[in-house]
């Protein structure tokens, strides 16, 4: 990397704020803190940041208001950070524009790999490579062919559609609700059973072990993860 | 019952009253239209009475009704018609017996309904009981389970402040990891505590959803593993495809929970085995480990927050105190059981959640669409 990546971080406590702060800046980000919604909005404004860290919970304003706004005037990558037992926040988050979610406490190494993700996505944009390779999980998006270890996977229509959208976005969490639309229509159906069953017979083709899965992973509450390429 | 303010009651009782004579009176007089019958009459308003005695408070309306049934019957339907005469043979019996069945049965009616309400109130007072002892032992098991990682803590950052100059790079990281140990058991306790306030305080019943078992187990056991990596877990769910109803973030709390314990607990590091099945009614989660088995006596109360054996040093902080009540909290809340037996190598915590109604039964088969 020749130049030093940005990130704005709007975070109102203190002690989680400069920790942060310290990890990134040990990464030579450049690592520039926000306290409140207002200030951070703000900076984003003036700074044009590579990546967004956003506490939900802020004193002055809601965390969701604030990736609207981001939202109407950049693609910034937004990254939300959250307490695990709000899961109908992470998932407000996420279809208000989010790119992904951390869930407090974090270690490290996940802080900066969700971070480095965010980045790369924002990065490929449309022209996004034809092949995505995990583990023995090979999809060729042009052929629309899925092999693992070199054996051919028959999936129907819509489970192709699923995978393909997954593995387009690796790494990062795709919500129920995002998914339904992109496959069934933006008048799809309150309910997402459907979904849930297309996932198990996709599940049962895809993974050696259904009940281990290594590549698409369930968020509770939220939504799918595909695993990242490898 | 209600908070009506007496005047408010009072005008309920009347209307209610004149209604039920109303109506009485509308059916009777067609009936006497009809057939000239004046037995039928006397049961119609009997009736009318009986009813207004039951739809109403307190023993009044009962007997006002009757009174009126009685001046009514006099008055409309025995000769002369339209006008009182209480001087006809055998009449006066006649009216005396209503009034007194009436009497009867709204003092009966009134008499029953106070005692419903009595009961009720009883009801009432035993479900706050009940959750008031829920609340103590869980305040106990806390208190307890949070005390003393605090206590190792501020214990080894203290000495670590005061004796920087004397510790060798060793022992530094001996504290500093302890710090880290009890720092993260304390964050469970809380995530654990966080999850209960999404037990409904009214109900104490929990929102569920359809969640499909194989999503919900694996994604405990991957949040496990995320904790203890060096733990072996070997899954085992059923081949087909089943949605439970259940709040699927506090499932996943239980489980982990019941797979911590088998890990801190069994004093053994074989794989613990975690297994799902379903009947035709439940789902059942078997979680078991293959160590040294519960002592016997305690396993009636596992799940009462109050799990120190006496032999037990009280400093052993990863007691399964809060955890296993917390477990039991929530599974009660989804109306299932959970309990905990030996087998002949360890410890098994099997709890069950009710199927409800099965939507999606065994859909494996691939359509195409």
């Amino acid at each position: 990397m020749n130049r030093k990546l940005t990130a704005i971080l709007i975070e109102d406590e203190v002690n989680i704020s400069s920790l942060i702060a310290t990890i990134l800046t040990g990464e030579s980000y450049k690592v520039l803190t926000a306290h409140t919604g207002k200030e951070g909005l703000s900076l984003i404004t003036s700074q044009c940041p590579d990546i967004i860290l956003l506490d939900l919970g802020l004193p002055d304003m809601d965390g969701l208001q604030i990736i609207r706004k981001v939202r109407e005037f950049s693609r910034i990558p937004i990254l939300v950070i959250s307490a695990r037992t709000q899961e109908e926040e992470k998932v407000q988050a996420l279809d208000c524009g989010a790119d992904d979610y951390i869930t407090k406490p974090f270690g490290t190494s996940e802080l900066l790999a969700r971070i480095r993700t965010a980045l790369r996505h924002s990065q490929r944009s449309s022209a996004s490579e034809s092949v995505y390779r995990c583990g023995q999980l090979t999809i060729d998006f042009e052929k629309r062919l899925i092999t693992r270890g070199g054996e051919e996977i028959h999936l129907t229509q819509i489970e192709y559609k699923l995978v393909s959208l997954l593995a387009r976005q690796a790494g990062k969490v795709l919500t129920y609700d995002y998914l339904m639309r992109q496959i069934w229509g933006p008048y799809s159906d309150d309910n997402n059973q459907i979904l849930r069953v297309n996932m198990a017979h996709i599940r049962r083709k895809l993974e050696k072990n259904p009940a281990e899965p290594e590549y698409i992973f369930t968020e509770i509450g939220v939504g799918y993860r595909m695993k990242e390429e490898t | 019952m209600s908070s009506d303010t007496p005047g408010k009651l009072f005008f309920k009782n009347a209307v209610i009253t004149a209604l039920f004579l109303l109506l009485a009176t509308a059916v009777a007089y067609l009936f006497f239209r009809i057939s000239n019958n004046t037995t039928n009459v006397v049961i119609l308003y009997l009736l009318a009475t009986v009813l207004t005695a039951k739809e109403t408070d307190g023993y009044l309306p009962g007997i006002a009704a009757s009174v009126v049934s009685v001046l009514l019957i006099n008055l409309v339907f025995t000769y002369p018609y339209m006008s009182l005469n209480f001087t006809l043979d055998g009449y006066p019996f006649t009216f005396l017996g209503m009034l007194v069945i009436s009497a009867i049965t709204s003092t009966l009616t009134a008499h029953l309904k106070e005692q419903n309400k009595i009961l009720q109130k009883r009801d009432k007072l035993l479900m706050e009981a009940e959750k008031e002892k829920m609340r103590a032992n869980l305040l106990r098991a806390v208190s307890h389970d949070l005390r003393t990682p605090l206590t190792s803590i501020i214990g080894a950052s203290s000495s670590y402040l005061e004796n920087t100059g004397s510790l060798n790079e060793a022992d530094k990281r001996r504290l500093i990891q302890a710090i880290d140990d009890d720092a993260n058991w304390l964050l469970h306790m809380v995530e654990n505590l966080l999850s209960v306030t999404r037990i409904s305080d009214q109900t104490a019943g929990v929102k569920t959803t359809l969640e499909p078992l194989e999503e919900v187990v694996p994604a405990a056991v991957s949040r496990f593993h995320k904790r203890l990596p060096q733990a072996q877990v070997q899954v085992q769910i059923p081949d087909e495809f089943v949605m439970v109803p259940m709040d699927a973030t506090l499932i996943e709390q239980v489980l982990i929970n019941l797979l911590e314990n088998a890990v801190y607990h069994s004093g053994s590091s074989q794989p613990i085995e975690l297994q799902a099945e379903v009947t035709e009614t439940d789902a059942v989660f078997h979680v078991r480990d293959f160590g040294t088995g519960i002592d016997p006596q305690r396993l009636g109360g596992l799940f009462d927050g109050d799990t120190y054996s006496p032999g037990e040093s009280s400093d052993s902080h990863k007691g399964m105190g809060i955890g296993l009540s917390i477990c039991k909290t929530i599974i009660t809340a989804h109306h299932g059981t959970i309990w905990a037996q030996n087998h002949s190598d360890g410890a098994e915590f099997i709890f069950t959640l009710p199927l409800g109604e099965q939507i999606y039964e065994s859909e494996t088969d691939s359509h195409s669409y």
